[in-house]
């Protein structure tokens, strides 16, 4: 591919494009390669997303200029192209139908956030569900041991009683 | 008015759009992409002549080929990004060459790549094997795949017959239009077949420009022209500005002047300034793929009608700068009007009207601030206190490049003109600017502006 002909900037795999916690409005469109999107706990990094070619990032902080919310890191080597945050608002008032594509990009992350969030719900139901059956039959087994044991109670307070009966009656012979 | 509440496009209406430049591909695009979204199907057909895969003028729109930055971010929010096989350069800075020296101004919000240098056409005459696709080309393949059908003819007559157009080719019926969009630009003839329907249409004023495309080698153009667009104010005679952007193995050589010809191509390429530029045994070719195109300078006159609608360069167009963003502003106007609205005059009238009228109104400051430019450059005092400012603005990393980035925004097309002009009228940068011609004057330093 001819260098000359290239828009935007390069990022080479494991760079930085966005930080998570820092203040910045600058939206960006995936000219070529990947991207991810993570989330670090100390050492651990958790990947929310993947995304390629044509596909927008960075745009909640320019609609709501909060810090950013993950970081987002090239995969490879990805070009990216970066909007200008006060061009893309004031042609957005000129031209609402500008901001039609990044609304649906937006519409479609939150359908497979609905979608996982979905997914995540069912597996902690059915694990929930897995440990009240599990729960359940150790009940009933812990009932049935309960039973047997009473039963066991029984026939030792009744060997006892007889045990006693027959003190006495030893006893009494003697 | 007949039937004015059948003036809607239903489901298969039959749009014809004559010119296959960007204003007619992204009508196309548009108007498709609203018409799904609405649950309709169009049947639009593309008229052009030209395939913009041939080289020199014959496949070309004649123009500079340079989609500013804005609209190339514009595209990008669109889904439409520019590939490298159609970007010839990505441009990151300009550069001004002024009878006072040369100063590099670089994109003053996103250090990127951000402007596009593109063929029009197919490439320069004579450009065989050079890996060039087509601007337009690649735009109209868009449309296409969005179900746009294009035909290679010449639409020589439009008749409005039974309250809707109809287009003839040599005598014989092309289409009935429940929709005619002209997107035929300033070099057609088809502007006064639209004058002659007398629908009150008026094409709008052009002044001639020179695009010359001039061979120097892809290591020559990358080393000596950079990533960078160059832009000459030399007080030549019969030239306002010149522009230099490289592409390729090429350099297009814009003039702007009154009645540029091929001598002012040649007198611009001699000049001190652009000869130390090229290569010290550069001789001017006996020939070279070069041509005269009309630049749109004004607004056309009622620029609608019922089933009637004329976008892009036909229409209203930004001064100067930024002809793609033009087409795509009114395309999308019209395609918006057209398809959520309808395809009444009453309906362009109100939808459609106001988009030009804001780029007409824009361009009334644009005028202002050429002018100005010009007034400038003509008078050496002024001419060297406003160098020497934006000389220190760019040497003076962390500080501020108001001045800079008027310029920037003026020459790149980047930012409408109103807004331009509310900068200029910032007081402080105003009397640094007056400082630094009375201290250029007496030869001393520039103010600071701490």
């Amino acid at each position: 591919m001819s260098e000359e002909g290239l828009l935007g900037r390069i990022y080479k795999d494991g760079e930085v494009i966005v930080k998570e916690g820092t203040q910045s409005r600058t939206m960006y469109v995936i000219q070529s390669g990947q991207v991810k999107v993570v989330k670090s706990e100390g050492e651990t990094e958790t990947i929310l997303a993947t995304l390629g070619e044509g596909d927008i990032f960075g745009e909640m902080s320019l609609f709501d200029a909060k810090p950013r919310s993950a970081t987002v890191k090239a995969v490879g080597e990805a070009r990216v192209l970066a909007i200008d945050h006060e061009n893309f608002l004031k042609r957005i008032k000129m031209d609402p139908s500008l901001a039609f594509r990044t609304i649906k990009q937006m519409s479609q992350r939150i359908r497979d956030l609905n979608s996982r969030l979905s997914f995540a719900l069912g597996t902690v139901n059915q694990a929930h569900n897995t440990l009240s059956q599990l729960k359940e039959t150790e009940d009933i087994t812990v009932k049935g041991m309960e039973t047997k044991l009473g039963s066991i109670l029984d026939n030792v307070s009744q060997i006892q009683q007889e045990l006693l009966k027959l003190k006495v009656a030893v006893s009494s012979h003697e | 008015m007949p039937g004015a509440k059948d003036l809607t496009l239903p489901d298969g209406a039959r749009v014809a759009v004559i010119g296959g430049g960007p204003a007619g591909s992204f009508f196309s695009l548009f108007a498709s992409k609203l018409a799904q979204d609405l649950g309709r199907r169009l049947e639009i057909t593309v008229y052009d002549r030209k395939t913009f895969v041939n080289q020199g003028p014959a496949g070309c729109n004649m123009c500079a080929g340079v989609v500013s930055e804005s609209m190339v971010q514009s595209l990008a929010l669109e889904g439409i990004n520019l590939p490298p096989s159609v970007v010839q350069r990505g441009i990151e800075s300009y550069y001004f060459h002024t009878q006072e020296g040369s100063v590099q101004i670089k994109s003053p919000r996103l250090q990127q790549r951000g402007i596009a240098a593109t063929y029009r056409g197919g490439g320069p005459k004579g450009s065989v094997g050079k890996d060039i696709q087509s601007f337009d080309e690649f735009l109209l393949q868009k449309a296409i795949a969005h179900g746009a059908r294009i035909e290679r003819t010449v639409v020589d007559d439009i008749r409005l017959e039974e309250d809707k157009p109809r287009l003839y080719s040599g005598g014989k019926l092309l289409q009935d239009c429940d929709l005619l969009v002209g997107a035929f630009g300033v070099n057609a003839r088809t502007a006064q077949k639209f004058e002659e329907l007398g629908i009150g249409y008026k094409a709008p004023p052009t002044i001639r420009a020179t695009q010359s495309e001039i061979e120097l080698g892809k290591d020559w153009v990358a080393n000596k022209f950079g990533h960078s667009v160059h832009i000459f104010l030399l007080r030549l005679p019969g030239i306002e500005f010149a522009g230099v952007t490289p592409k390729g193995d090429y350099v297009t050589v814009s003039i702007l002047g009154k009645e540029p010809n091929i001598e002012d191509v040649k007198a611009f390429l001699a000049h001190p300034a652009m000869k130390k530029m090229l290569p010290p045994d550069f001789k001017i070719p006996e020939k070279f793929c070069h041509c005269f195109p009309k630049i749109n300078v004004g607004a056309a006159q009622k620029p609608f009608a019922n089933r009637i609608v004329i976008i892009g360069d036909a229409s209203s167009a930004r001064l100067y700068k930024d002809g793609i963003g033009s087409a795509y502003m009114t395309s999308k106007s019209a395609a918006q009007a057209a398809l959520l609205y309808g395809v009444g005059e009453e309906d362009f009238r109100e939808h459609y009207l106001p988009v030009c009228k804001t780029l007409n109104r824009d361009n009334l400051f644009g005028q202002f601030l050429f002018y100005v430019n010009d007034l400038i450059s003509s008078i050496s005092p002024l001419s060297r206190g406003y160098f020497r400012m934006i000389q220190w603005e760019q040497e003076d990393s962390q500080g501020d490049t108001h001045h800079s980035d008027i310029l920037w925004d003026m020459f790149t097309g980047s930012r409408f003109y109103k807004d331009i002009f509310i900068r200029t009228l910032s007081p402080w940068p105003l009397m640094r600017w007056l400082g630094a011609t009375v201290s250029s004057s007496l030869g001393v330093g520039v103010p600071s502006r701490h």
